[in-house]
């Protein structure tokens, strides 16, 4: 999808880790899969779930929540990966995001989207596009291609939020 | 056979004798049958023996003459004077005919055309005479026309039951088959009785036989000759070449016949044709193998897009991975016939494989010349005598590892060239000759290509590089470091040592840039150096970044495959054995092998299995064993990368995706070992001859 | 030991040429110039081999080799008959008697043998 097209359209992902709930524009999703055999990759980082095979590629699939600083997804019916397609330095990248629950395909003017708080959040602001209110419920959207990024700065979280859980994001082996 | 032919001539005058009288008998009395018997009864006896000995003319008079007098003792012609003129003449004749010096006469042959002429009028008239054809002459040991060659037949061989009653022995026939070529006899004893039921004096085998011979069909059918109207006998050529050669054929014949009971024509009909398939492969190995060794380059080449190359090594990947599910399909399923074709797949899928991969390597000569021009222009710029050999230009590369290549050598070469090479005067002084000299060796080592660039330089002076190595806070001031280590720190980002940092080389390229491009290319660098003497830089690439052969193993939930190029040998070993080693080391065939238990290393939980397997790979120059739960087979392996997200994760080559749609992950062992022990205290030892 | 054959044939030339022959592959040969002379020597001698022309006087071929197939040692014994390309039913009629196989005249020594070794090794 090219850049003119990709911004005409609305549309986002919504899916939920734990109680919060995040949106990603379509654009940016390729499908969903449901919860299948991750085969892991000894000396990772912890949030790199393994690889999956995806049409005879190689795909690999993150703990979203690990990322965001929650505890590792336990999997449940409503597990899913979520395959993206990421801008890395130019290139386009599949990984899979490891999700608790997909929730709906979501029509969100722009208007709609309000400029992410730039203090008092959980997260930091690069990663978050904006915010929407949809049905009483904040729906934060994110920028997968900061997500996802193949950069070793993992925390997502602000560094003024840090607990103790953020030690285990921290990286092993590198 | 002169005594032979004297007493056939003795024999024959008698017999023309005792003739005549006969013959002026029987003008008296035409009707007397037992006269035209006799008469009949010497032309026969003169026409079956004359042949034997030589009288040829006197057998193909006489059989006319038996002809005639055997019309005539049917009743179906009468003995007219006419005709006992004739046979009287005949007489004559045949005495004249005893006399070999009398077959040159010209009288003499044209009495007997004459006379033959005659005696064919005589029989003209019953058109059921019978034609016989003149078999005399060509009653030879040989009918058939020889065959150059030999060919394959199958023989079906079952006489009726009572072919032991007119004295027929079916063993000897299969004897003489024997005698003809190579063979294998299959008896089938499926239609013997019970021994209630068995009658003793009756054949009840029967015999499939493939014959290797350079006889022709009619000869093979002669060896039934005498059985044939009492057997069932069916003879097909199955093969134009010596089928009984290959091992492979046999052993299934073999297979086939010990479970049915026929093989059946059409059964060696197809074992036939996958025996033909194999030797055709044979010949385009050979071929081939011919082909590679020349070393002209390619007259006879086509361009080729690079696109197109690499639209064919994916679609020979994906095959290979297909190909790899319909084994595993094949297997699991087992349908008949199935497996056979699976595997036929397979072989023809790693042939494709391996002449795709060989057209997209290219001998790195193209490269070199580059090269050479950079040393030619360099050295004039540098003011430095500089001489640059070649070796294994005709060594082959991936084509995108040659391109991934040139940089980082171009960037060593100039290395050598400003850092490498003193000047013409220096090198005098230390008593070096007034020419520098950098050599570039390409060449195979197992599955790798090295490619070695050597100067007989200044070298490396690992005091230098320690003391900038510490002047930049990389290691300690007492750290204490061996010379390879030393040398190893040349590879850091940042660490150019040049005095000056000289326009060429300084350029923001370093050691570390080279390193990393060919890590890149699944590649790996070393230095070697003497101070004074020279620096060599040792460069070892995979030969195909694709496909792999590997053994897939299993430790836990997860699939392994280890390159099968490191794997020495596979043990067996008991899981209590394991832990009740000390120091991690275990003995197998009467040597001590250190040894790494994955699931440990991979943080996974201990075994309950009883048994695991210790596989031994090659380590630098030494053994070590790596443990895993089961060794499932050999896998070739497409490799696909793990991605950017695992980039740092060098232990794992990369990841395939095995038949039955699982990711199973490719480990490189030597980056496995290294990291396994630095967790370890201890050092790998050499291997050291059990204590006793 | 070496086999011992039996010839039967009126005509003197074939007699000689034929246990010539045999003698030399190393065999040991009874000649009998007719079929009542043949069956006397199967009487007394142990024979592996007959050899028997057709068409003699007093017995005929055919009438011997049923004759030897009455007699309980010999009911398996091969026998070889002699015979012209002509012959066609006579072939019939001697094999229906119990004959083995044929040799067709006229033949050389060779095609002798090779007959031979299909009946007697």
């Amino acid at each position: 999808m090219n850049q003119e097209n990709l911004s005409k359209i609305n549309s986002y992902l919504s899916f939920k880790l734990g109680d919060e709930e995040f949106a990603a524009h379509v654009g940016k999703v390729l499908n969903i899969l449901e919860m299948t055999k991750i085969t892991e990759v000894p000396k990772a980082p912890v949030y790199m779930k393994g690889v999956i095979n995806l049409r005879g590629t190689v795909l690999p699939v993150i703990d979203t929540r690990i990322k965001f600083g929650m505890t590792p997804t336990v999997y449940t019916t409503n597990t899913c990966i979520i395959v993206l397609d990421i801008d890395v330095d130019g290139e386009s990248i599949y990984v899979g995001a490891l999700v608790d629950a997909v929730q709906a395909v979501l029509e969100i003017d722009k208007n709609h989207i309000l400029p992410p708080p730039s203090i008092g959040s959980k997260y930091k602001s690069e990663f978050i596009e904006g915010v929407a209110n949809i049905d009483d419920k904040f729906i934060m959207i994110l920028n997968m291609d900061a997500v996802f990024s193949t950069d070793e700065i993992t925390n997502l979280r602000d560094k003024t939020e840090e607990t103790e859980q953020t030690t285990d994001i921290e990286e092993i082996g590198s | 056979m002169d005594n032979f032919k004297k007493k056939f001539i003795e024999e024959a005058t008698d017999l023309l004798e005792g003739l005549e009288k006969s013959l002026l008998a029987l003008e008296e009395n035409p009707e007397d049958l037992s006269l035209i018997q006799q008469v009949f009864r010497v032309m026969h006896t003169l026409k079956g023996n004359s042949g034997m000995f030589g009288f040829e003319m006197i057998d193909s008079f006489t059989h006319e003459m038996e002809t005639v007098y055997d019309l005539i003792r049917n009743g179906k012609l009468k003995a007219t004077r006419e005709i006992l003129d004739v046979t009287l003449a005949a007489v004559d004749h045949l005495k004249l005919l005893l006399n070999e010096d009398n077959y040159n006469d010209p009288e003499v042959i044209g009495n007997h055309k004459e006379l033959l002429s005659k005696v064919a009028l005589l029989v003209k008239g019953d058109s059921a005479s019978e034609q016989n054809a003149h078999a005399d002459l060509n009653v030879e040991v040989n009918k058939s026309v020889e065959e150059k060659g030999e060919k394959t037949y199958y023989i079906f061989f079952e006489p009726i039951n009572e072919i032991f009653d007119n004295g027929t022995n079916p063993l000897y026939l299969l004897d003489e088959l024997h005698d003809l070529g190579k063979v294998e006899v299959f008896a089938h004893l499926n239609k013997v009785p019970s021994l209630n039921v068995l009658n003793p004096e009756f054949c009840y085998t029967y015999w499939e036989v493939i014959i290797a011979t350079s006889a022709s069909l009619n000869d093979i059918s002669d060896v039934f000759i005498f059985v044939e109207d009492d057997s069932t006998i069916e003879i097909q050529e199955i093969a134009d070449y010596n089928l009984l050669t290959d091992e492979i054929f046999i052993d299934d014949l073999k297979k086939l016949a010990s479970t049915q009971n026929d093989i059946g024509l059409s059964s060696v009909q197809n074992l036939t044709k996958e025996a033909n398939s194999r030797k055709v492969k044979d010949k385009i190995k050979s071929f081939n193998k011919d082909r590679s060794t020349s070393k002209e380059t390619s007259i006879s080449s086509i361009r080729v897009s690079a696109d197109k190359l690499d639209i064919l090594m994916n679609l020979v990947s994906e095959l290979v991975t297909t190909q790899a599910r319909l084994s595993l399909f094949a297997e699991e399923n087992n349908i008949p016939g199935l497996l056979p074709i699976a595997e036929n797949v397979q072989k023809l899928s790693r042939q494709l494989r391996d002449t795709a991969f060989s057209i997209v390597l290219i001998p790195i000569e193209n490269m070199l010349t580059r090269f050479q021009r950079l040393v030619r222009d360099l050295s004039n710029e540098l003011g430095k005598e500089v001489v640059f050999v070649t070796e294994g230009a005709e060594t082959e590369l991936d084509k995108t590892i040659i391109e991934s290549l040139a940089d980082p050598l171009m960037h060593i070469l100039r290395n050598s060239l400003d850092h490498g090479i003193e000047d013409s005067d220096v090198r005098v002084k230390k008593g070096k000759p007034k020419q520098g000299r950098i050599s570039l060796k390409a060449y195979y080592s197992g599955a790798n290509v090295m490619i070695q660039i050597s100067d007989d330089g200044a070298g490396i002076d690992p005091v230098m590089i320690t003391e900038k190595a510490i002047a930049k806070g990389i290691i300690s001031p007492d750290r204490k470091l061996t010379k390879r280590e030393v040398l190893e720190l040349v590879f850091l980002p940042g660490f150019s040592t040049a005095r000056q940092v000289t326009d060429l080389s300084g350029r923001g390229v370093g050691m570390d840039v080279v390193k990393r491009k060919i890590s890149d290319i699944r590649g790996e660098v070393e230095i070697e150096s003497e101070f004074g003497h020279g620096t060599t830089i040792t460069i070892k690439l995979p030969l195909t970044l694709s496909i792999i052969d590997g053994l897939l193993v299993k430790v836990e939930d997860t699939h392994f495959i280890i390159p099968l190029l490191v794997v020495d040998k596979i043990y067996a070993i008991d899981h209590e054995k394991i832990k009740k080693t000390f120091n991690n080391v275990v003995v197998l065939d009467g040597k001590q092998i250190p040894f790494f238990y994955i699931r440990e290393e991979f943080d996974l939980n201990e075994s309950q299995e009883k048994f695991e397997q210790v596989i031994v790979v090659n380590f630098e120059e030494k053994r070590v064993g790596l443990i895993v739960d089961h060794v499932i087979g050999e896998y070739q392996a497409v490799l696909k990368p793990l991605g950017k997200h695992y980039k740092n994760q060098d232990m794992i080559s990369g990841a395939t995706i095995l038949g039955d749609g699982t990711v199973a992950l490719v480990v490189d062992t030597n980056k496995i070992i290294k990291l396994f022990s630095k967790h370890e205290v201890f050092k790998i030892k050499e291997e050291e001859k059990p204590e006793k | 030991m070496a086999k011992i054959i039996l010839i039967v044939d009126d005509s003197e030339s074939i007699r000689e040429v034929v246990s010539f022959t045999l003698e030399n592959e190393g065999y040991k040969v009874l000649i009998a110039n007719d079929g009542t002379d043949a069956l006397k020597f199967l009487d007394g001698s142990h024979i592996d081999l007959i050899i028997t022309d057709l068409h003699m006087p007093e017995m005929d071929g055919i009438t011997l080799i049923r004759e030897v197939r009455k007699m309980p040692t010999y009911q398996r014994i091969p026998i070889l008959f002699l015979t012209t390309e002509s012959q066609a039913a006579k072939k019939m009629e001697a094999k229906d008697a119990g004959a083995t196989g044929w040799i067709i005249k006229p033949f050389v020594p060779a095609k002798l043998i090779a007959a031979l070794n299909k009946v007697l090794r």
